[in-house]
């Protein structure tokens, strides 16, 4: 199935309505005007991406997630594939689908607006708490094809829950194109937990959009995990639009063999008295190479807003290559801005302290790991979520 | 109990102290504009040589052909046609104070160069526009076989040491305003250290822009030859036109192994100035470089001391401080090329931000395939003392080198109220509370000031916050 305007007929002809088609249809057209990101766009300066052919695996598979002991849902809370929402329920998909996610904010995000099979829409209504934690599980079951999953909240005033998207492929499977895009919209007083756990196959190109959006006194606590791809890109973006709202970004990720990481990550305080707190913290083996660039931007009204950056980064082969960007832009002067950086290999104080204690190196050097991870381990917002990517790591560590 | 100056407007001090012009009296005025002809003229009037006017016309080209940076500053409003290149104020140079045009001699006076004589510094260069007009050496210097001098005259009397480095450490392509400068430049500091020798007192230059729509161009070369120190300091400062001014300068230093150089700046330009400037250091092995550098004034300042770790053991070091006021944007930083493994690396920058001006931090830490086991550390600190001012951060590494440890980190804040709370239950003005806290701020800064210049900046930090916080 090649990618074209066929194509997106074709997938709309599955049921959804004429507006999303529509919306595929314009994503589409930005897809064919827009160049490929080149190595002079600052963004994509440190990111190769010569080798990428969004149309080269042509065959789509629809991921709409595997139910994972869906609790029983409260009324009114609806949960259901994203191409069944957009039909059923249009007054509530319509306003928030790629609102944040734009589609012609560049070719890969265009290419995911338009052919985007799958993915889940999930809607909280104003009040309702979920104690039990929604889980999806989004599959690759061959390599060479292209997987575009879409998940959307819209957590209305007050709510509470947590969600997690994993995604999934084989280890070794052939080369495909991966996204796994999430919009949160954070209602006035909301509590939202979300994790993503991305572990396609380790040849897979992974491009993903992680946006959330902030009302009036509203939390979010958002942990990204990604471990998969030969290739993964991944923007995560918070807005924090009403006083009081507070955002919790948290990542790690481990790159070994060939593996390239790149995050951007935007704290974005477009009023008074919010907060941001962001920590990734990375480790790399073999010849990996992992690029981070973070910007906090305080805008002109936001006064008494509270933002921290943290991007730290253990390197435990000389291959490994670690680059780490943090940036600010502050506009404002009744604020509170620190963040730092750090790229450095496994402090040799800490393996003569251990190794004299009779540990070997390769135990010592694996505990200094976990305990580099433990730090933001304990900030997985659920308890499931922890476990899963505590026993993942574990894998990995060897 | 605290010392504080007495009350005094910024502006009309600024106006009376350094703002005063003297009628134009010059022997040499180029036409306003950038072409060939000028260009042949300024090396005519030099008596160059001739490989100086090709140098000089290429550069030209290059400079036509390159495009104007576009990320930084806004510099669209410069008008290069609109500027005069090059003007000589008096016929000779003159060796001892008594002998300058009175004139010449006023405005030094006010700028106080006499007295820092009177003090027994090592040498005073002052560069009254274009041409070095006055300049002394103490004697011992040129006994120890160090050379202090102006460029130009560089070029003329050490021919074979100024061509072997000359334009190699910042070629003319190097970037659209080092090609102007190649073109056009006139002037500037050129000091040679020999092996082994330790010059103690530190060098003095001060320059200033006296003319209306005046560039000014100076070139410096510095060069520290193995194991020998030297710290040199200029100052800069412009009277108030109502046109803007243009200072693109280039300054070239190479510290050969086991020496040290340490570099000051004190920038303190009129605020219509646009001070563009690329400084550049090349460092040996188990050598130092220390770029000090203060910018108070200009509208625009783009400016960036890099150094350049070529050898096992070299050690760079950048100490920046910025004040932006009202429409000023200083757009400082440091950059940090490791080239050679095993070499280290600190930048240190602080910013201070009020009444919507804005500060940027820029710098780069790049540290080449094969420059293993390097370090580097980089602090930034900014405070922004109203809400309409504004601070970045924009610090760019790029590390291919293995085995490396990287560092960074930044805040930004205003001026404590816990600090404040404490400094005003004990009696102290509210006005005087935020000026200690400035001043406690820059303090890494002004310790590593020679003492009369760290005077300088406390009363000039004092006056730029008179009753402007709170």
């Amino acid at each position: 199935m090649p990618f074209n305007s066929q194509t997106l007929e074709e997938l709309s002809l599955r049921g959804e309505p004429d507006w999303l088609l529509d919306r595929r249809r314009a994503a589409f057209a930005a897809y064919e005007r827009l160049p490929m990101p080149s190595r002079t766009d600052e963004e994509w300066r440190r990111t190769d991406v010569t080798g990428l052919n969004p149309g080269a695996y042509a065959t789509l598979e629809h991921a709409n997630g595997l139910k994972q002991d869906t609790p029983d849902l409260p009324d009114g809370v609806i949960f259901e594939p994203l191409s069944v929402a957009a039909q059923r329920h249009r007054q509530l998909v319509e306003p928030y689908l790629f609102s944040t996610v734009h589609p012609d904010g560049d070719r890969f995000s265009a290419f995911h607006s338009a052919f985007f099979t799958g993915g889940n829409f999930l809607y909280v209504p104003d009040g309702v708490e979920i104690e039990q934690p929604i889980l999806r599980q989004h599959l690759s079951h061959e390599g060479g094809t292209t997987v575009l999953p879409h998940t959307l909240i819209v957590a209305g005033r007050g709510s509470r829950f947590y969600y997690l998207d994993e995604y999934i492929g084989e280890e070794d499977e052939a080369a495909g194109y991966r996204s796994g895009s999430a919009e949160i919209f954070v209602g006035e007083g909301a509590d939202v937990g979300y994790v993503s756990i991305q572990k396609w196959g380790r040849h897979a190109w992974h491009l993903a959009d992680q946006r959330a959006r902030l009302q009036k006194d509203s939390r979010l606590r958002l942990f990204n995990v990604t471990l998969g791809g030969r290739f993964s890109k991944t923007r995560v973006e918070a807005s924090l639009v009403g006083q009081g709202a507070s955002a919790e970004l948290k990542g790690i990720y481990f790159a070994s063999g060939e593996q390239f990481f790149d995050f951007h990550t935007l704290q974005d305080h477009q009023v008074g008295n919010t907060t941001s707190d962001l920590l990734f913290k990375g480790a790399l083996q073999d010849t990996a190479r992992t690029v981070y660039a973070g910007l906090i931007r305080i805008e002109k009204g936001a006064a008494r807003s509270d933002a921290y950056q943290a991007n730290r980064n253990l390197v435990l082969s000389d291959h490994a290559k670690a680059t780490s960007i943090p940036m600010l832009e502050i506009d404002n002067n009744e604020v509170r801005c620190t963040h730092g950086a750090t790229v450095g290999p496994v402090d040799p104080q800490s393996m003569f302290y251990l190794q004299s204690r009779g540990i070997p190196a390769a135990t010592a050097k694996r505990m200094i790991v976990q305990g580099f991870f433990g730090e933001v381990l304990g900030r997985i917002p659920f308890e499931q979520a922890r476990t899963l990517v505590e026993t993942e790591l574990e894998a990995r560590l060897g | 109990m605290a010392t504080v100056p007495k009350q005094i407007d910024v502006g009309s001090d600024y106006k009376e102290k350094y703002g005063f012009f003297v009628p134009e009296d010059y022997i040499f005025k180029a036409k306003r504009g950038l072409n060939p002809e000028i260009v042949k003229e300024i090396s005519w009037m030099k008596k160059e040589p001739e490989w100086m006017l090709k140098f000089r016309l290429r550069a030209l080209e290059i400079f036509r052909k390159k495009p104007m940076p576009t990320w930084g500053a806004d510099l669209s409003v410069i008008d290069f046609e609109n500027i005069f290149y090059y003007l000589k104020a008096s016929d000779k140079q003159s060796t001892s104070w008594e002998d300058l045009p009175p004139d010449i001699k006023k405005t030094y006076d006010r700028l106080g160069v006499p007295e820092a004589e009177r003090k027994f510094l090592a040498g005073v260069s002052a560069q009254y526009e274009s041409e070095v007009v006055y300049h002394s050496l103490h004697e011992e210097l040129s006994k120890k076989g160090v050379i202090f001098t102006d460029t130009d005259s560089a070029l003329r009397d050490h021919p074979e040491l100024f061509k072997e480095f000359f334009g190699t450490i910042i070629p003319p392509a190097d970037n659209k305003f080092s090609a102007l400068n190649s073109a056009v430049w006139s002037g500037g500091s050129f000091i040679y250290v020999p092996k082994g020798v330790r010059v103690d007192i530190p060098l003095q230059a001060y320059f200033r822009i006296n003319a209306e729509n005046m560039g000014q161009f100076e070139r410096t070369l510095i060069i520290c030859d193995e194991g020998s120190f030297v710290h040199y300091i200029e100052g800069c400062t412009a009277p108030i036109y109502t046109t803007d001014s243009l200072h693109s300068a280039v300054v070239e230093i190479i510290v050969k192994r086991n020496a040290r150089c340490r570099y000051t700046t004190i920038q303190n330009w009129s605020t219509n100035v646009f001070n563009l400037v690329t400084k550049r250091a090349l460092v040996y092995g188990d050598a130092t470089m220390e770029w000090v550098d203060g910018n108070l004034g200009s509208q625009i300042t783009m400016k960036y001391p890099s150094v350049y770790l070529m050898e096992p053991g070299a050690k760079g070091d950048v100490l920046s401080v910025a004040f932006a006021g009202k429409g000023q944007h200083q757009d400082a930083g440091g950059k940090m090329i490791h080239v050679a493994p095993n070499t280290t690396s600190t930048i240190t920058s602080k910013s201070i931000s009020k009444g919507g001006g804005r500060t940027s931090y820029r710098g780069h830490i790049k540290m080449y395939p094969g420059a293993n086991n390097c370090k580097s550390f980089v602090k930034c600190d900014a405070l922004l003392l109203d809400d309409e001012s504004r601070s970045d951060t924009y610090p760019y590494n790029d590390v291919d080198a293995e085995n490396v440890t990287l560092g960074h980190e930044a805040t930004v804040s205003k001026v404590s109220d816990e600090q404040l709370f404490y400094l005003m239950s004990r009696g102290i003005t509210r006005n005087e509370a935020e000026t200690m806290i400035v001043n406690g701020f820059i303090e890494p800064f002004t310790k590593e000031l020679p003492l009369e210049y760290a005077v300088e900046l406390n009363r000039l930090i004092q006056l730029e916050m008179e009753g402007s916080v709170g």
